[in-house]
């Protein structure tokens, strides 16, 4: 890496040649110091976006084309109107770098980023939800570490801040071995005039700093992160901050209440890049520009530098813009909560930031020269080994169809993750209507009124890994399934992009066509895209392995009325199963593949939007009606696995006809474990199965009656290669013991 | 007669805006926020104590704010007979006091464990549990890691009638099964001697509500009504 600076001070820099040129032929001189940290930590991949950029591109304008959005992609959260003057923030990002390294805190102060990023919207947190991504479990004590402390990690923040973890998802996989994803997403509520930009607009205005002291801790942390881990990465843990839940705690009330009094007319969080970002972005983006004396920020220690002041990523700080009126109410608020503030100074109309150290200019320069760093037009390429892969063939089975699907209930992504969601306090909030484990979504209400919303958020690596076009759009739709089973409508969608090295044609390619894919899909479906995060250098350097691609997805789901929301268990004996959406040939990165045979490859599903949008619209009418009486949607390990899941919380079997289900050039192991995108199984009220069906044909959609549920704790299934029987009460412990017996026992 | 009940807000609270929702919307009676600093009994005819990690649950869990000019103030509101309720964080508060005997230790399973339990009604004498029939069944959740219950003298809790609740069965077995913490004897909530002043482990304000329970009832509410009627019966 270059070194820049002068003869007093050197620093090294993580830009290339060309940035460096530029810089001092904008400033007309060569940086300060301090100057040439900032430029550093804003041109990080993490910062700047300078490689995704160009790609995200391909996402529509969210706020001109909603009218619903409130604040788009850009912002530190999306934020949606639902009505009544009430709103939704919500964002998804990543910790991955540091959980690799050192799991709790890492993970722990993943949940503060996040949490910040809705709070500075001026938003009460209310949920979060968690997707992560591990190597193997079994026999693999690295993995076992990693997920044992990126869960207590989760759970010690989240449940001390009181904000409830509603859901997630976990995949394991032998690419994630060492760069774990650590993805952390939250949502926040309020009203529509609590809503608060990232911005200085107002010159006159005052800047104050509230929140723990300034440490040396986190310095360069995004830098770190915009790297790929190599042997050295564990002398980086010095870059990974320690998070203070507690002072969390008081930050969230103390900022909820300066909000309420109207007097707060930006905020941001102090998050990565510290001061330089947060001062750099409010100023830049609100066309002002601000000077303040380092010495007047409070520091954990002393003697620190202007440099490490303004690159310090200690956690739980937040900047206030308050109106001049309203600084000593402000004030009086964070008294209360015995926070440490400090006024910085006043907003002016300089449109420049200008730090110092006492009489030494430190910084003086234009806040958008920072927060705009030039695009870098990236190479993609499509990797060569995937035509042999997607060629692979399923090889020739060997055990009996039961015995298949007690391996593939007890795998470690298909079994229970209860061992997890136990130790999250999931309820606290008295919101959580639907809770873990009883949906595919997490379902919340909004407290005074009739309105409720759900999240869920994930995506299947394997697919993406074998088409990311068609895994990215197989993505969308099996989220917007999971919010459509509870009963509940899409609105808006936030993403994570967790990929490779962006300098890797290879890598890029992934990425870029997985934001085709998701583009195309969401705007299909009359989605917006209201924020998204892109983590980059996901690769383990040491086993020269890069991460499957992975773009999760996070849906948002709204509906108003109680009635409308809908659970997976089966409720009662006698009713109908029905079948939705066309299975196909598509045994490709399915875990019947990976468990059974160990094999990767095949052909990966392909998404019809047209028919998921159909299916949608169709559950979300037929659900009014109240027809329906439990809906799962279909995902991995094939639609045995879905009516087990069903069949487990109330012990009711199911017999099953599948004699003339399905198209007749697929063999037995195609139609029970393809992983076919945008299927659903419903149980439907035995009275109203005349009015179904006529509805259903109506949305001119593939269906199939395929059995009925019954008393008896066993599904009974006929009408394939061979007749067999599966005993609820041996899946359901094999579901249930998988993982206590990995993370407890000895496994 | 219009009651009036206080929620104390520690720093680190975290149930307080719960509790208040259900006495203010589903009860509907008036209960207030108030911060720790600010809390003045007069006013009040009970107060509860509510559940989160007060000081960040650093040292121990509700031992800083046992030490809160609001503790003193509820120490004066449980000496005159009002009604004084601990939830979770608010039960480790009463026994770092010492108005409630014994102590909270950490989970037996190593855990922080969120899920549903059930609980027996063992003494339904009490400020909390007046409106509950004698060994009647609770479905109630639970979410902390510090809740062992622990008494160096167990006799003398059953001497003096002190246990109000216990961890059950589903059917109301008592049992090892049962007990999601390793409390000593099952025992999820007690009393003082006087009777007025309780403390659980579980989350009755997540159970007062048919939409938030697994169970389709609302059995935690029997909590709060039992507030109102012990209330009343004072007067």
């Amino acid at each position: 890496m270059p070194i820049v600076g002068n003869e007093r001070d050197t620093v090294e820099v993580a830009l290339t040649e060309r940035e460096i040129e530029r810089i001092k032929s904008i400033l007309g001189r060569d940086p300060y110091i301090t100057e040439w940290g900032m430029f550093d930590v804003m041109g990080s991949e993490h910062c700047s976006y300078k490689s995704s950029r160009p790609k995200l591109k391909l996402f529509e304008p969210a706020e001109e084309n909603y009218d619903y959005v409130l604040a788009g992609p850009g912002q530190d959260a999306g934020v949606v109107d639902i009505g009544d003057d009430y709103c939704i923030a919500f964002r998804i990002e990543s910790h991955n770098h540091p959980s690799a390294i050192e799991p709790y805190h890492g993970a722990a102060t993943g949940i503060g980023g996040i949490i910040r990023d809705i709070l500075c919207m001026g938003m009460f947190p209310i949920a979060l939800l968690d997707p992560l991504r591990f190597g193997r479990l079994k026999n693999n004590s690295h993995s076992q570490w990693l997920l044992k402390y990126v869960v207590k990690g989760i759970a010690d923040y989240g449940n001390c801040t009181g904000i409830p973890t509603i859901g997630g998802e976990v995949e394991f996989d032998h690419s994630f071995e060492n760069n774990c994803l650590v993805n952390v997403a939250c949502i926040g509520v309020g009203k529509v005039e609590d809503f608060t930009p990232s911005r200085a607009s107002k010159p006159g205005d005052y800047a104050v700093l509230m929140g723990n002291s300034t440490g040396r801790d986190g310095i360069h942390g995004v830098t770190f992160a915009s790297r790929t881990l190599t042997e050295q990465s564990e002398s980086d843990r010095p870059a990974v901050q320690i998070g203070d839940p507690f002072s969390k705690k008081l930050i969230i009330e103390a900022t909820i209440e300066a909000v309420k009094t109207g007097y707060v007319r930006g905020l941001k969080d102090l998050g990565g890049g510290g001061l330089s970002c947060a001062s750099s972005e409010l100023t830049g983006d609100g066309g002002t520009g601000i000077e303040f004396d380092v010495n007047k920020i409070f520091t954990r220690e002393p003697n620190m530098t202007p440099f490490e002041i303004m690159l310090s990523e200690s956690q739980e700080r937040m900047m206030f813009i308050v109106k001049a009126e309203g600084l000593e109410t402000i004030l009086e608020i964070f008294k209360k909560y015995e926070t440490p503030y400090a006024v910085l100074g006043k907003i002016n109309d300089s449109k420049l930031l200008r730090i110092t150290d006492a009489d030494n200019m430190v910084v003086e320069l234009d806040p958008t020269l920072l927060s705009d760093f030039p695009a870098i037009i990236r190479e993609e390429k499509r990797p060569d080994f995937l035509d042999d892969l997607i060629n692979q063939k399923t090889p020739e089975r060997s055990l009996k169809f039961d015995e298949i699907i007690y391996r593939l209930i007890a795998s470690e992504n298909i079994c229970s993750k209860e061992w997890i969601y136990r130790q999250y306090d999931h309820e606290v909030g008295v919101r959580s209507v639907v809770k873990c484990g009883d949906g595919d979504s997490g379902v919340l209400r909004i407290i005074g009124t009739n309105k409720y919303i759900s999240a869920s958020a994930g995506c299947n690596s394997k697919h993406c890994f074998l088409d990311p076009y068609e895994g990215a759009k197989g993505a969308v739709v099996e989220i917007g399934c999971n919010i459509i089973s509870n009963g509940l409508k899409p609105i808006a969608m936030v993403n994570c992009c967790n990929f490779g090295n962006p300098e890797k044609p290879t890598s890029f390619w992934y990425f870029s066509e997985c934001v085709k894919g998701m583009a195309d899909s969401i705007k299909f479906l009359n989605i917006p895209c209201v924020g998204g995060n892109v983590s980059f250098y996901n690769e383990d350097e040491v086993l020269q392995k890069v991460i499957k691609p992975t773009p999760i997805i996070m849906l948002l789901g709204y509906i108003e009325g109680q009635e409308n929301i809908i659970t997976l268990p089966f409720k009662k004996s006698g009713n109908p199963i029905f079948l939705i959406g066309e299975t196909k040939n598509e045994l490709g990165g399915s875990e019947y593949h990976s468990v059974i045979y160990n094999i990767e490859g095949g052909t990966p599903p392909k998404v019809n939007l047209d028919f998921a949008k159909r299916t949608w619209d169709f559950l979300l009418d037929v659900n009014k009606k109240g027809y329906i009486k439990s809906i799962h949607d279909v995902n991995k390990g094939g639609f045995l696995i879905t009516i087990l899941e069903m069949s487990f919380p109330n012990e009711l079997g199911a017999d099953l006809n599948l004699y003339d289900c399905f198209d007749k050039d697929l063999t037995s192991e195609q139609i029970v474990f393809s992983e076919s995108v945008g299927r659903f199984i419903i149980e439907v009220d035995a009275d109203k199965i005349k009015e179904f069906i006529v509805l259903i044909k109506k949305y001119k959609l593939y269906f199939k009656e395929i059995g009925v549920i019954t008393e008896e704790k066993q599904i009974m299934i006929k009408g394939l290669e061979e007749n067999f029987n599966l005993d609820i009460m041996k899946a359901k412990n094999l579901f249930n013991s998988t993982l206590p017996r990995i993370m407890e026992g000895d496994m | 007669m219009s009651i009036r009940i206080a929620v104390i807000q520690f720093p680190g609270s975290n149930c307080d805006r719960d509790a208040t929702h259900i006495l203010n919307n589903v009860i509907g009676i008036q209960a207030d926020l108030i911060w720790h600093t600010n809390f003045k009994e007069r006013k009040y005819d009970g107060c509860i104590l509510p559940g989160g990690f007060s000081f960040g649950d650093y040292l121990r869990g509700g031992i800083i704010a046992a030490h809160s000019p609001a503790v003193k103030e509820a120490e004066i509101m449980i000496k005159d007979g009002r009604p004084v309720l601990g939830i979770c964080n608010g039960f480790q508060i009463l026994t770092e006091a010492e108005f409630l005997p014994g102590a909270l230790l950490r989970n037996d399973t190593l855990k922080f464990e969120c899920r549903w339990v059930h609980l027996r009604v063992e003494n339904n004498e009490t400020a909390f549990s007046n409106q509950m029939k004698k060994n009647e069944i609770i479905d109630i959740p639970i979410a902390h890691s510090e809740g062992r219950y622990f008494h160096d003298n167990l006799k003398e809790l059953y001497d003096n009638d002190q246990i109000v609740f216990k961890y059950v069965s589903k059917k109301g077995l008592l049992n090892e099964e049962s007990n999601p913490n390793g409390s000593f004897d099952n025992i999820a909530g007690v009393c003082n001697l006087e009777r007025n002043c309780v403390g659980l482990m579980p989350h009755p304000e997540r159970a007062s509500e048919e939409i938030l329970n697994p169970f389709k009832n609302a059995h935690g509410i029997k909590l709060f009504k039992s507030m109102v009627n012990f209330i009343k019966s004072r007067i």
